[in-house]
């Protein structure tokens, strides 16, 4: 990393962060467009190393380089951008949200941008989406409460006489701490226990040598196909690590490489937290026997998620992606709300958002037994089974699988595609297209339908239209075709 | 379960969007809209942001010292493409973010200007209003015209998904880097040439500074030197230096870290002679002798001119151009692979990810894809793969192929229990003439077998098969359609490459001739067929039975000449220990193995709910290798001079050949061994047209997409598409009839789609054939364009046609007439049903593609399903072990009547494969499926 760097300003304030293993963050910034002074850094976050890789002032020479060219910045109202930086003069990436704000009653453009050295390309682009989503997020919720601390701030101002200027704008950074301090444990848990892109099929169920050897048969095929209905992403909880590690492996198995990398392992002493965005994820029950699951972080999950517990062998799933994404769409607008119209900094902390209605009445049963039952990953387990273990057979017979998988879902889009000239016209013949495809099982319908998702977001949304309709109606206004 | 200090209320819909009268509202920017895809029109195809150009493309842009920001050039250069976007405001913003903090100048403790030669800068960056996201690739060419010797520029791929250019990322910027690499180059190249003229011109000054101040010095008889003197000798000072600081740029250019040029796959030679020239400069001292020695200066002698010593102001000068910056051969590499770039990255998101993970699971696939892949998709795999091949195996082993570097399975199946299993005859094609060489590697105990007794069973059976009207072929005629309807006869004709034979004794019931398929037709009398062919009458079914056990027990087994030379003896349970081992080996030992036990006939006999059971008339495992195509041999002879004579003149019409199908069989069947044995002394004496291998070129999307369109029209045009369909699939050959050659062939490439391949290097498929068939044709070719020609030039080529007739399928395209064996499966309907509401031909296409992927799945399995190949026990009988073939097939696969024959076929297209050594490399097997034929009119 180049020393070339301007010394640092003498206002950044700075976190330290002490992180139980390796972090591959280097840092984290806030930093903001000053109309005088152009880009200044607000504050810096850091892991707690013995090692400094990277001095403040080169920090604060990166951070306030994510703002070049913002002067320019032409966005939509309320856009929050993200721009990438992979500078190999520095040896670093740089992932910049930009983002305008009002601050102190002025309109300004201001950047949260982690900082990671080069050499954790690969590792980080696979999360990229699960980084800027929550830090999207956390972005959404601070530039509310840095309008309304100006508000509050000019009231007590009036009211107490009292000078609090100085503070002013500050109190985003601990909001902002809330969310980057999890984001550099999740990369930190994750540069220890992501799955590996090559999995060993010895490593997972499919090795046994019959179906049923490690696990219920109806169990397994419960699992993979809401496992594949809801986009691939899962969570797996039990109390023994081992057990549990065996079905994300083999879960992970019927992920893109790409997506294993976005996937954890579980942690033999003690449990990792729920991270939303994951696609599979182990997780160690308490010592009481559960887990408690975030229900705020699984519904801001990109895409449903399935609940398997294999001490008990059950399987749950949540609504398809067109109600998942609606429900969360709805979730978050009712926490930014929720927000706004917060009138203390208690009702402001994160992740105790009580929404003050009297009517509330949580919807907690977001998780549902498997209803559609799917003929492909029955047949699927059915065949492999008859495969000799131990050789590369049934590796390449889970590959023809997955292509199977993937060209029926190319296949469906471009069958949508053709049918609505591109969405110019709306799709009112999924049954033809159950038939034409031989999708009339519903589970197929379903899996196929996820992994199209996954490749063409918004096709769920496109297809059953306003989301309104809860599953069970769903399948009842598709039986009347 | 779930926390509930996360819960935030929302039972009804109301209670969220509802916002009480009394609090302000959530302003919209802070808040996030309900519906991400389905709002205002918006749809998964729309373009989310609305952006001014119509599709993605590149911009090279400049940081100009004189006039800022600017664009140069875009791809593909068309107005079109961009519209009215803002090229000029774009450009600003992209440069305006570059990190490279290029130190060109005197650095402190350096006498002379440092050359930095900084990495490029990657930044991806959006302008969400305009709806324009940007990869963007920051180099720095050098100018030594330039402020600080240095140009910025950018290159950037330009789109309006933010998402497929990270999704993308790491694909984009190989790509760039390549192209940026290039440039580069180029710039060194033209850099370092432009410092030589600059030294040759400064030492051109300098020498005529020289002599002028010379001559002051000589006119200077005062003994002190005038200020004009004073001035000269400065000057001759500044040119001095300026030369010494050249030499040192061009020392700096020239030895430029190559280890930079790391993955520049385009500039490699360059960059390696630059390391030469490089490291010449290191070893002179004069850099004169290394200028004349650099072969970059290889260019036409260059005028050295009178230059001042001081450059010009920088705002007086032009600029050069990035082509002038750059070498022209490399800025011309560069647009090209810039235009690679555009045309690699263009399209839909869905379908890059798609075909990036198609071709990784391909990859894990070696053994299966070449069935119904795009060859020419699998060549580029193919040549994936040799890069990182793994060394050849070491000598005293046979070379294993790896099945995706992992361990190998066994083939448990031997070839020649396929070849029975799908009652096929193997024929050893030799295009030798007249030789009658049996090459026997190993003639086991079992297998032990005279080859003049084989000779001679030959001659006999030759004389026994001159002519019959008793043909099985006659049966299958409409009014015996019930019956035979459920035969499921075939005969077949297998060709193993360089047959290595292992035969048996047993040859009691039949030995073939040099003409096999005449033998297993003609029979003049009852007395006179041999026991399998009982099976064409119902009162001869049960000995049909037990004739395929005695043929068992005297099969003859052919084993293609690329098996490995060692036949391994293992037994069944060293067997189970070689499991693990990979290499091919293994699995001719197995096979070996297989072959010591009665090689496995399956008995198929359907039974039919109606009660009526059909066998296969002929059951004989003699698959002899002396079946030649030398049908030049001794008796041939009088089979062609009866043919020559006793033709008769009907028979030349191919309308009546084919329409009149019960007087066209029996005079077919009458005559089958003489036109036979003229086509075939025809076809290997003649010069026949070489066949191309890959008559369908580069696979495009647009040949994709017009081959799916013609069989979507095929199928929703012909009732009779199913049956033909089936024949592709399962291995017998379909000659498309036809005068018009453009009609032939646009159905031929329709319909190749559904042609199982037998190598990655070919698919068997003649688009258009016009001279007489000839039996290796079918050999190599699975699908045949063949021309009707109604003179009677033509005649010979369906006399051709007709001697084959009962093995081929014919779809008449002038008459819409198809013959062809009956289907009666689910797999075919699924994959052609003429009711899809499938509206375009490249969605048809991928969705055959993906129906044929899970039919290669289920051939894979059936191949490499071990327990289906080797007997429970020592006792389990053929008999038992076929009929748990069958069973596996019907409960396992759920396929039904002819569909297992399709799997069957696929999985020995596999088996063979597999076995072959190198793989794909030889010829297929041919067959001949001795199955009754039905006409399909529309």
């Amino acid at each position: 990393m180049s020393n070339l760097c301007p010394p640092p300003s003498p206002a950044v304030a700075k976190t330290e962060i002490a992180l139980s293993g390796e972090s591959p963050l280097l840092a984290a910034t806030f930093a903001y467009w000053d109309n005088i002074l152009g880009p200044r850094v607000r504050h810096i976050w850091a892991p707690k190393t013995e090692q400094l890789l990277l001095s403040d002032g080169e920090i604060t020479f990166l951070a306030n380089h994510t703002l070049n060219g913002e002067i320019l910045r032409n966005a939509e109202s309320g856009a929050i951008d993200v721009k990438f930086f992979v500078l190999s003069e520095k040896g670093v990436i740089i992932v910049s949200l930009i983002f305008d704000g009002n601050w102190n009653g002025d309109r300004s453009t201001y950047g949260l941008s982690i900082i990671l050295p080069q050499t954790e390309l690969s590792f980080y682009l696979p999360l990229h989406r699960v980084c800027v989503d929550r830090l999207t997020h956390i972005i959404r919720k601070g530039r509310i409460w840095m309008h309304k601390e100006r508000q509050e701030n000019v009231q007590k101002i009036v009211l107490e006489g009292t000078e609090r200027m100085e503070d002013q704008g500050q109190s985003i950074i601990p909001m902002l701490t809330g969310e980057v301090i999890p984001v550099m444990e999740l990369l930190s848990s994750m540069k220890s226990h992501s799955v590996p892109e090559e999995i060993d099929i010895a490593d997972t169920v499919l090795n046994d040598d019959d179906i049923g050897d490690s696990c219920h048969e109806g169990f397994l095929l419960n699992a993979i196909s809401s496992h594949l209905q809801t986009c691939g992403c899962s969570v797996v909880v039990g109390s023994s690590a081992e057990k549990v590690n065996k079905i994300v492996r083999t879960l992970c198995l019927f992920l893109t490489p790409a997506e294993r990398k976005c996937s954890r392992l579980c942690e033999a002493e003690s449990s990792f937290k729920y991270e939303s965005g994951l696609f599979v994820q182990g997780l160690l029950k308490d010592s009481t026997g559960s887990f408690v699951l975030p229900f705020r972080q699984v519904m801001y999950a990109p895409y449903p998620t399935t609940h398997i517990d294999v001490d008990v062998n059950t399987v749950k799933q949540m609504p398809p992606c067109h109600e998942h994404i609606y429900n969360q769409r709805r979730y978050m607008r009712s926490e930014l709300t929720a927000f706004w119209r917060a009138t203390s900094e208690e009702d402001m902390a994160q992740d105790t958002i009580i929404y003050t209605d009297e009517s509330f009445t949580p919807d907690l049963n977001i998780f549902q037994d498997v209803l559609h039952r799917d003929t492909l990953v029955k047949a699927f387990l059915d065949q492999v089974f008859h495969l000799k273990p131990g050789l590369s057979l049934r590796s390449t017979f889970l590959a023809q699988f997955l292509l199977v998988l993937h060209r029926k879902a190319l296949t469906l889009i471009k069958y949508i595609e053709d049918d609505t000239q591109k969405g110019k016209k709306p799709f009112k013949s999924l049954r033809n297209l159950k038939i034409d495809l031989d999708l009339t099982a519903e589970g197929d319908l379903n899996i196929i339908m996820a992994l199209a998702e996954k490749i063409k977001p918004g096709l769920h949304s496109f297809i059953f239209g306003r989301p309104f309709y809860t599953s069970v109606q769903e399948r009842d206004v598709l039986m009347t075709f | 379960m779930i926390s509930a200090p996360d819960v935030v209320a929302f039972t009804k819909e109301e209670e969220y969007e509802e916002e009480p009268y009394n609090e302000p509202a959530l302003p919209e920017e802070y808040s996030v809209p309900l519906f991400p895809f389905a709002s205002q029109g918006a749809n998964p195809w729309s373009k989310l942001s609305g952006a001014k150009f119509s599709r993605d493309f590149i911009l090279i842009s400049e940081f100009s010292e004189q006039v800022g920001p600017q664009p140069l050039l875009t791809i593909p250069n068309d107005t079109k493409v961009f519209g009215t976007f803002d090229l000029n405001y774009f450009s600003l913003r992209i440069m305006s973010v570059d990190y490279q903090a290029s130190f060109v100048g005197h650095p402190p403790g350096s006498a002379y200007p440092k050359l930095n030669f900084v990495e490029d800068s990657k930044v991806v960056l959006g302008d969400s209003k305009e709806g324009a996201f940007a990869y963007v690739h920051h180099l720095t060419l050098y100018d030594l015209e330039a402020r600080g010797f240095v140009r910025p520029f950018c290159m950037a791929y330009i789109s309006a998904d933010q998402h497929k250019i990270m999704q993308q990322f790491q694909e984009l910027s190989a790509e760039f880097s390549k192209a940026s690499e290039c440039l580069k180059t180029g710039n060194r190249k033209a850099f370092a040439g432009e410092l030589e003229k600059k030294l040759k011109d400064l030492d051109y000054t300098r020498t005529v500074l020289h002599t002028e101040t010379e001559i002051q010095k000589k006119a200077n008889d005062k003994g002190f030197y005038s200020s004009q003197a004073i001035e000269k000798a400065n000057e001759l000072a500044s040119v001095e230096k300026s030369i010494i600081e050249h030499q040192d740029l061009l020392k700096q250019i020239r030895s430029y870290p190559h280890r930079k040029s790391k993955g520049s796959a385009l500039c490699s030679a360059e960059t390696q002679h630059a390391q030469d020239q490089a490291d010449q400069v290191a070893t002179t001292s004069n850099p004169d002798e290394s200028a004349d020695a650099d072969l970059y200066t290889r260019r036409p002698a260059y005028t050295p001119k009178l230059i001042k010593a001081k450059s010009t102001k920088c705002f007086d000068k032009k600029l050069k151009t990035l082509e002038e910056l750059c070498d022209t051969e490399y800025f011309t590499q560069t647009l090209a692979q810039l235009s690679h770039i555009e045309h690699m990255f263009r399209g839909d998101l869905c379908y890059l990810l798609t075909s990036q993970i198609d071709r990784a699971l391909l990859k894990q696939q070696h053994i299966t894809n070449f069935l119904f892949e795009d060859f020419v998709e699998v060549d580029d795999r193919m040549v994936e793969k040799q890069e990182s091949a793994p060394p050849k195996p070491s000598p005293g082993r046979p070379p294993s192929r790896s099945l995706d570097e992992c361990p190998i399975p066994q083939v448990f199946v031997s070839v020649g229990s396929y070849k029975s299993s799908v009652e096929s005859v193997p024929i050893k094609m030799e295009q030798e003439l007249g030789d009658e060489e049996y090459k026997e590697v190993e003639v086991t105990e079992l297998s032990s077998f005279d080859p003049q007794e084989n000779l001679d069973c030959l001659d006999m059976d030759m004389k026994g098969s001159i002519s019959s009207g008793e043909s099985i072929e006659v049966l299958g005629t409409e009014k015996s359609t019930s019956v035979l309807s459920k035969s499921d006869s075939q005969a077949s004709l297998t060709v193993p490459l360089s047959p290595q034979v292992v035969r048996s004794k047993a040859v009691s019931h039949r030995t073939i001739s040099e003409d096999s398929i005449e033998v297993l037709s003609t029979c003049p009398s009852e007395a006179l067929i041999p026991d399998d062919f009982k099976a064409s009458y119902p009162s001869a079914i049960n000995e049909e039975e037990s004739s395929y056990a005695d043929d068992s027990e005297g099969a003859i087994h052919f084993q293609a000449s690329i098996s490995p030379p060692e036949l391994g003896e293992a037994e069944e349970g060293s067997l189970e220990n070689t499991l693990s081992q990979t290499d091919s080996s293994c699995c001719i030992g197995k096979e070996s193995d297989s072959l010591r036990v009665p090689l496995s006939t399956p008995a198929h006999t359907h039974s039919d709910p109606d009660g009526v059971v059909s066998s296969p008339p002929q059951r004989y495992r003699q698959k002899d290798q002396g079946f030649h195509v030398d049908f030049a041999g001794e008796n041939a002879s009088p089979s062609r001079d009866n043919s020559s004579e006793g033709f008769p003149a009907f028979e030349l019409d191919p309308s009546r050949l084919l329409a009149s199908r019960d007087v066209s069989k029996t005079s077919l069947d009458n005559y089958s061994d003489t036109t036979s044995n003229m086509s075939s002394i025809a076809s290997t004496s003649s010069d026949r047209t070489p066949s191309s291998a890959h008559p369908t070129g580069p696979s495009s999307e647009r040949h994709k997409k017009r081959a799916g369109q013609n069989a979507l029209k095929f199928i929703r045009q012909y009732p009779f598409a199913h049956p033909a369909i089936y024949s592709l699939l399962s291995g017998r050959t379909l000659v498309v009839l036809g005068e018009d050659e453009a009609i032939v062939r646009k159905l031929v490439t329709a319909l190749s789609i559904f042609v199982p391949n037998h190598s990655r290097h070919a698919k068997p498929v003649k688009h258009w054939v016009s001279s007489p068939l000839h039996i290796t044709d079918f050999q190599k070719w699975k699908l045949i364009g063949l021309q009707r020609v109604t003179s009677p030039a033509g005649a010979g080529t369906l006399h051709t046609l007709s001697r084959y007739s009962r093995y081929t399928s014919i779809l008449d395209l002038d008459s819409k007439t198809l013959r062809c064996p009956l289907y009666r499966g689910a797999l075919v309907p699924r994959l052609a049903d003429h009711r899809t509401h499938i509206k375009r031909g490249s969605t048809y296409y991928l969705h055959v593609q993906s129906v044929l992927t899970q039919l290669c799945s289920k051939a894979f399995l059936y191949t490499f399903c071990h327990h289906l190949h080797l007997p429970a026990h020592d006792r389990e009988t053929e008999e038992l072990l076929a009929s748990r073939r069958a069973s596996f097939l019907k409960l396992n696969l759920g396929l039904v009547n002819e569909d297992m024959k399709v799997v069957q076929y696929l999985a020995e297209l596999l088996k063979l494969h597999y076995v072959q050594e190198p793989p794909g490399t030889g010829h297929p097997t041919l067959r001949f499926d001795y199955v009754p034929s039905f006409l399909y009119k529309i």
